[in-house]
């Protein structure tokens, strides 16, 4: 399998945070949504793949070649939005375009203008009149423009609301089907990565806490809803995590066929991401 | 490059029309024989460029400016580019401006002394910048305002305690001696400053993380 970002082993320490052992593939072609809560190293791990954070430890690789070394030759064929992060708000959308012509040697001016258009955004207004929502577009706008093999974004639909997420979300698909692109997606909106990312890799407190395909967690994972005795029941190896509410225990669990198997409990649910990272989270084990 | 340079300009337009101002303004004074403010000129556009960086600094511009093609590599050296391009062009415009106040109102027209003026002004606002845009790429905008003022204050006090304590004819005897070479020793040694400034700032940027 050909792999477009490889990250192996990194680490990096903070005086109160860091990052360990952070480890993944993302094939090319396909979406990893890149999830955890607030704080959990989405945006640390993001900037170490792009070198805004440079003295880390490990390594990444991207269309094969060393982040670091080979950064000029990468740059190229990467589109990225980041968390508050983008142009001085007093340029226009114009001068956005009028920059990047002589930035990207991919530039596509028509196919900026043209989403300027299908999200109605005016080109000649500063950037500091848009809404948040507004803005977050236009930073998407211009991570695409240049056709890029990798879109790296960082929270891409925070700040919108569930139209335009939908917009995005859609955008995002509609690339996938024309051009040869791989993304990677961090963002804590669990929900939009359920129908569109192949992959999903979760990160909470600076480790990375499982990595797999989305059918693998959405099918195999489970919750079991049972009372206290059928909870006893259940050996301490055959859950993830537990959750004691009011009136039911919340089980964790990795494989429901396995578990059915072993087990007569007859209430397992499907998971959710935002269950899976509930539980995984707030969870006891 | 050319990208970055473009971007640090289109920040600044908003500006054009201050400076459309002060250039008629001076140009009127200057008619009218009342006051010389040329100098004023490349020491505001200086001070423009110095703003960009409150802008820059807003929207966490140079953070993402890494992400673009060779973005840390150019985009300081395109700061100073723009800057200096403006500081050249304010300038070339201030010079015209005083020849043709000089013969408008019927003066000799001394172009020495336009030169002269011309490259002094030129050389303070390289000197501002020599010193400003490595302590912005160090501490950041906010903290380099402090600074702004004490270099400026400083080179005031400095100037002053210069012009009471040295002997100005000894100065004055040596740049007579190097008369013929004034000029290019002048402008060598503005390339020099800005370029050694430049690596200060270019290397800050380069190990720097966001």
């Amino acid at each position: 399998m050909e792999y477009v970002l490889e990250v192996k082993n990194l680490c990096k320490n903070y005086d109160n945070f860091a990052l360990k052992n952070i480890s993944f593939n993302l094939p090319k072609g396909m979406i990893m949504g890149f999830i955890g809560e607030n704080g959990a190293g989405k945006t640390t791990t993001i900037k170490a793949i792009l070198n805004i954070i440079k003295s880390y430890q490990g390594d990444i690789k991207i269309f094969g070649l060393d982040n670091k070394e080979s950064i000029e030759k990468i740059e190229e064929n990467i589109g990225v939005v980041l968390d508050d992060m983008f142009f001085p708000e007093i340029l226009t959308p114009k001068d956005i375009n009028n920059i990047m012509q002589s930035m990207y040697k991919n530039w596509d001016t028509q196919l900026f203008n043209n989403y300027l258009k299908e999200f109605s955004l005016r080109d000649n207004k500063p950037i500091k009149t848009f809404s948040k929502g507004m803005r977050k577009k236009l930073e998407l706008i211009t991570a695409l423009a240049h056709h890029p093999k990798l879109l790296i974004l960082d929270e891409p639909t925070s700040g919108l609301d569930p139209v335009a997420r939908k917009e995005v979300m859609h955008i995002f698909q509609s690339i996938l089907e024309k051009e040869e692109c791989t993304i990677f997606l961090s963002s804590h909106i669990t929900s939009d990565l359920e129908s569109i990312a192949d992959y999903i890799t979760f990160i909470n407190d600076g480790e990375i806490i499982l990595s797999k395909t989305t059918n693998e967690l959405l099918e195999q994972y489970g919750i079991v809803k049972c009372k206290e005795a059928d909870f006893q029941k259940i050996a301490q190896g055959d859950y993830l995590r537990y959750k004691k509410t009011k009136y039911e225990y919340q089980v964790l669990i990795e494989n429901i066929k396995d578990f059915q198997k072993k087990y007569n409990i007859a209430i397992i649910d499907k998971i959710t991401l935002d269950d899976l990272m509930f539980l995984m989270i707030k969870g006891d084990k | 490059m050319i990208g970055f340079i473009k971007k640090d300009l289109a920040m600044i337009k908003s500006n054009f029309k201050l400076l459309g101002i002060l250039i008629v303004t001076y140009s009127i004074l200057g008619l009218l024989g009342k006051l010389d403010i040329s100098f004023l000129l490349p020491f505001i556009t200086v001070m423009i460029m110095i703003s960009t960086f409150s802008y820059d600094n807003y929207n966490n511009w140079d953070a993402y400016s890494i992400c673009l093609p060779k973005g840390r590599k150019n985009s300081v050296k395109a700061k100073y580019l723009a800057t200096i391009i403006m500081i050249l062009v304010i300038s070339f415009i201030t010079g015209i401006i005083s020849l043709l106040i000089s013969y408008l109102n019927f003066k000799v027209i001394n172009y020495e002394q336009i030169l002269i003026t011309l490259l002094g002004t030129i050389f303070g606002t390289l000197l501002v910048i020599t010193f400003m845009y490595p302590i912005i790429y160090k501490y950041g905008i906010e903290k380099a305002r402090i600074s702004i003022f004490l270099i400026i204050f400083g080179l005031f006090i400095l100037i002053g305690f210069i012009s009471k304590y040295i002997d100005f004819t000894f100065i004055s005897n040596i740049l007579s001696l190097l008369e013929y070479y004034i000029i290019p020793i002048i402008i060598i040694l503005m390339i020099l400053m800005v370029y050694i400034s430049y690596k200060i700032s270019a290397r800050i940027f380069w190990k720097k993380e966001f």
